[in-house]
C-alpha cells in the first residue's frame, strides 16, 4: 500500500488574481464541492421512481 | 410572528407523504464515506512536514540565530513586546474598547531574555559563557538593553553575526548569544527549552515562541504560502487542499482595514460573529426573509413536488 501511495508533500501550485490568492489542490476541491452540489440537484432520488410517491 | 403564521405552524400536513427510510440512508452514507477515506488516505496519505526544531535553525541560519537570540536581551522581538497572555509589555489584543487579553491576564508567563537566553546558559559548561551570564544578570536593566540593541544593531549593520568585529559596547551580549547558538547547534535547547514548564518534553510553549521570533521559520511558513497575508489560513503543507472552508476568514485578513490592522483577529472573529449572527436571524431580517420569493431555488431542488402538485 505504501508503494502505491502518491506523495503530495512537493510545493503546490498557487493561482493569483488581484488579491485572491488559492492554490490548486484547494480550487480542485472547490470545484469538486460545486460539481456534487450541481448532481445532488439535478439527480434524482432513487427512492422517487421506485415508490412513485 | 404573525398570527397566519402561526396558524402554518399548528395546521396538520394534508399534502403527499412518502415512506423515507433515514437509517438505511445514514448506513449507506457512512459506509461510503469511510471507504472513500480508507481509499483516499491510502492513495495520497497524508501531510507529513516534519517538526522543525531550534537545532535545524542554529545549524542552517546562524546568524538569525544569534540576532533573535540578542533581540530577545534587548526585548525587542515579537514575544518580548507581545503583551498577554505571555507579559505586560502590551495591552494584547483589543476589540474596540474591550481590552480581551489584558483583562484575561497573564497566564502563560514568559520573559524572553530569562527564559530563552539565561536559564538555557546555566547548562553550558563554557567558562567564559558563566562570567558573561554573571555580568548581565548583575547589571541595570538600562545597561542590559543599551548592550543588546549596541550588537543587534552591529549584526544588521553587517548582514551576518560572524562579520561582527569585537567591541566593548557590546557587553556580555556575543558570548551570551554565541553560548546559546553552541548549545541550539549541538541540540541541547530543544530539550532545554521544552523541559522549562513541566518535567516531561510536552510544552512547546517556548521553543515555539523563540522560533516564531525569527527570520528562518518566517521564511519556511512563507515558503508554504502559510502566512495570515498569503490567505494561509486556509492552505495546507505540500500539495495537499487545506481548509477551503475558512476562504472569509482569510479573505478578510487580505483586505483593509483589518490587513493592517493590529487587532485583525478579534475584529475579523467580531465580524464573522456577526454574520452568523444574521444568518440565525435570516427569518427575522426584512427582505432577506423573502429572497425565497425572489429566487425560488427550493423549487428546483422539490421540482417534482411542485410539477406533480402543479403549484
Amino acid at each position: 500500500m505504501v508503494a502505491l501511495a502518491i506523495s503530495l508533500n512537493g510545493p503546490a501550485k498557487f493561482v493569483t488574481w488581484g488579491v485572491i490568492s488559492i492554490s490548486v489542490p484547494n480550487l480542485i476541491m472547490i470545484g469538486l464541492i460545486v460539481v456534487f452540489f450541481v448532481l445532488a440537484l439535478v439527480i434524482p432520488f432513487p427512492s422517487h421512481k421506485k415508490n412513485g410517491e | 410572528m404573525s398570527s397566519k403564521e402561526r396558524n402554518v405552524d399548528l395546521a396538520k400536513w394534508s399534502g403527499p407523504k412518502r415512506p423515507y427510510d433515514l437509517i438505511k440512508e445514514l448506513v449507506i452514507a457512512l459506509v461510503v464515506v469511510t471507504l472513500l477515506i480508507g481509499t483516499l488516505a491510502a492513495v495520497f496519505s497524508s501531510p507529513d512536514e516534519r517538526a522543525v526544531t531550534l537545532q535545524q535553525w542554529s545549524q542552517a541560519a546562524p546568524s538569525d540565530f544569534v540576532a533573535t537570540a540578542t533581540g530577545e536581551l534587548a526585548g525587542t522581538t515579537i514575544s518580548a513586546a507581545y503583551g498577554p497572555p505571555y507579559n505586560d509589555a502590551a495591552e494584547g489584543l483589543t476589540l474596540g474598547p474591550l481590552k480581551l487579553q489584558k483583562w484575561a491576564g497573564i497566564t502563560i508567563p514568559v520573559n524572553p531574555p530569562v527564559d530563552f537566553v539565561i536559564t538555557p546558559l546555566k547548562s553550558s559548561v563554557d567558562p567564559e559563557v558563566a562570567t558573561a551570564s554573571s555580568t548581565w544578570t548583575t547589571a541595570s536593566a538600562d545597561q542590559q538593553k543599551t548592550w543588546a540593541e549596541t550588537y543587534a544593531a552591529a549584526i544588521e549593520k553587517t548582514g551576518d553575526s560572524s562579520k561582527v568585529t569585537a567591541d566593548a559596547s557590546y557587553g556580555p551580549v556575543p558570548v551570551l548569544a554565541t553560548g546559546l547558538l553552541r548549545l541550539a547547534q549541538e541540540g541541547s535547547l530543544d530539550g532545554l527549552l521544552t523541559t522549562q514548564v513541566t518535567p516531561l518534553p510536552g510544552d512547546f510553549t517556548m521553543p515555539m515562541l523563540f522560533l516564531a521570533d525569527g527570520g528562518w521559520f518566517d521564511e519556511l511558513g512563507a515558503a508554504q504560502h502559510l502566512h495570515g497575508d498569503q490567505w494561509g489560513m486556509m492552505n495546507e503543507t505540500g500539495s495537499y487542499p487545506g481548509q477551503s472552508w475558512l476562504w472569509l476568514f482569510s479573505f478578510m485578513y487580505q483586505i483593509e482595514p483589518f490587513k493592517s490592522s493590529e487587532n485583525a483577529d478579534s475584529q475579523i472573529f467580531a465580524v464573522l460573529m456577526l454574520l452568523t449572527l444574521g444568518f440565525i436571524l435570516i427569518p427575522k431580517l426584512p427582505f432577506i426573509n423573502r429572497l425565497p420569493r425572489l429566487i425560488p431555488f427550493h423549487r428546483l431542488i422539490w421540482r417534482r413536488y411542485y410539477k406533480e402538485n402543479n403549484l
